[in-house]
């Protein structure tokens, strides 16, 4: 809740990448968060959920499979650094789509409840945008 | 600068105020650290690590020449470094002692290079790693701090085990970081945006704001506010919101600040907006002339960082216009009658 929300997926998020829709996403905290703080990417598009084992992310340079940012500890994702998310979706330079997105992201030092759990911010973003073409 | 007669406290800006222009074209750090500087919203300058140093808590030595850089030339003095003790870092477990110690020390000797005087901590940095990172703090001549922010209070167990254990190290080297955020007047109007776009209705915001507001333990006030606001017709994530605004802000007395002293290491001088009332600047949800009172009676001579923090509300409002104004009105409040020597 608040201005950060809006810039989670920005007017020029969408790219029509060479295996499908990407998404950048910036953060909505304001500090780096360690890459295993990404804990929920609930995606729909065009009304479609995106099964979580079918997306994969590209931050800092390196792109892997979702499930596998939970084990990269040791690195973060940089307040004004997007995150690319690679979907299956098809797509086309030009094309509209709807994107609904719930990103929850741990945050590592604000522990909650009696099992001292880290807090998961959530951010919901609901927007219809259009794919420019990949930026090369 | 603004600066304040010498023996009171020093004014100070932290970067985190300007969590949205960072996220502007220019908002880089060299960018941000020379448009505080231009404005005169020194002389302290604060940060928070993970948020304006790419690399943190590993800075190249390229990177950390770069940042001193532009310290150095900004003419601003660094006053705190804000760092972190990411506990919940891995999923499912959380950080050993050894590995937070190792986590904590790793940024302090970062801070150090960087030339911070003062790192701050959360709470969630308990006494015993705190004892244990004395001997580098002592050391590096880095002060370690643990912030006091809303929810926390005086009264609060983990800020009397602090005091405890401040009390029987008698040291300079470790000690508190008040955050005015534990001491507020009112919710601050700027709320009232944030819950516009979030869908809550007004006379939501206005339930929520009357419930804080009434006498009694603010923790209390939860299920009476669950209650009343599911009545309401508030959503579950609705209620979830409203019940942050207990969370964030705290109503303990600001006079309270005094049973700090003399472990008080660092000032916050957390606002959510500062307006033009019919005796000159004030703040709607912050007692400053309280506030201030209690900083001269106890020879406070560190940096108030101003931390503006409506932004987590609303970006109507330029946080460095809303700065400026905090340090005028600070400037005349503590100016306004002869220094006091408590200690």
């Amino acid at each position: 809740m608040g201005p950060l929300d809006d810039q989670v997926v920005r007017a020029d998020s969408l790219t029509a990448g060479p295996d499908g829709l990407e998404i950048a996403v910036w953060s909505h905290w304001y500090r780096a968060l360690p890459l295993p703080s990404l804990a929920r990417v609930d995606l729909t598009v065009d009304g479609r959920r995106i099964d979580p084992a079918e997306l994969s992310v590209t931050v800092n340079g390196t792109r892997r499979p979702l499930s596998e940012v939970a084990g990269a500890g040791d690195e973060y994702w940089f307040t004004t650094d997007p995150l690319v998310l690679h979907t299956p979706v098809e797509t086309a330079p030009g094309r509209e789509h709807r994107v609904q997105l719930l990103l929850g992201l741990s945050i590592p030092y604000i522990l909650t409840g009696p099992d001292r759990v880290p807090l998961v911010a959530p951010s919901a973003t609901d927007k219809t945008l259009t794919a420019a073409g990949a930026r090369t | 600068m603004t600066d304040t007669a010498p023996g009171l406290p020093r004014l100070g800006t932290t970067l985190f105020s300007l969590t949205l222009e960072q996220r502007r074209a220019g908002g880089d750090l060299a960018g941000l650290v020379r448009e505080v500087a231009a404005r005169d919203l020194g002389p302290g300058l604060e940060m928070v690590a993970f948020q304006s140093l790419r690399g943190w808590p590993r800075l190249s030595p390229e990177q950390e020449r770069e940042v001193r850089g532009v310290l150095d030339s900004s003419g601003l003095t660094p006053s705190c470094l804000a760092i972190n003790n990411d506990l919940g870092l891995y999923p499912g477990r959380l950080l050993s002692d050894d590995e937070s110690y190792e986590y904590v020390a790793v940024q302090l000797r970062g801070a150090a290079a960087l030339g911070f005087p003062v790192a701050r901590v959360g709470v969630e940095t308990g006494p015993a790693i705190l004892e244990r990172l004395l001997p580098l703090a002592e050391q590096l001549g880095v002060k370690v701090g643990v912030e006091i922010h809303a929810p926390l209070t005086i009264e609060a167990a983990p800020v009397a085990a602090l005091k405890e254990l401040f009390t029987r190290l008698d040291t300079p080297w470790l000690g508190f970081v008040p955050d005015m955020s534990a001491s507020m007047r009112a919710v601050p109007d700027a709320v009232d945006d944030a819950h516009r776009v979030a869908g809550i209705a007004p006379e939501l915001t206005a339930l929520t704001k009357q419930l804080w507001a009434e006498p009694g333990p603010t923790m209390a006030k939860f299920p009476e506010l669950e209650r009343r606001a599911a009545e309401a017709g508030a959503t579950p994530p609705q209620v979830g919101n409203l019940k942050m605004l207990f969370t964030m802000h705290g109503r303990m007395a600001p006079e309270r600040w005094a049973d700090f002293f003399p472990h008080v290491v660092h000032v916050h001088g957390k606002f959510y907006g500062i307006v033009e009332g019919p005796d000159g600047l004030t703040d709607p949800s912050i007692d400053w002339p309280a506030v201030a009172r209690v900083l001269r009676e106890q020879g406070y001579d560190g940096v108030v960082s101003s931390e503006y923090e409506a932004h987590a509300y609303s970006d109507r409002y330029s946080a460095f216009d809303q700065i400026r104004a905090q340090h005028d009105m600070l400037k005349r409040l503590l100016e306004a009658e002869p220094a006091v020597a408590a200690r």
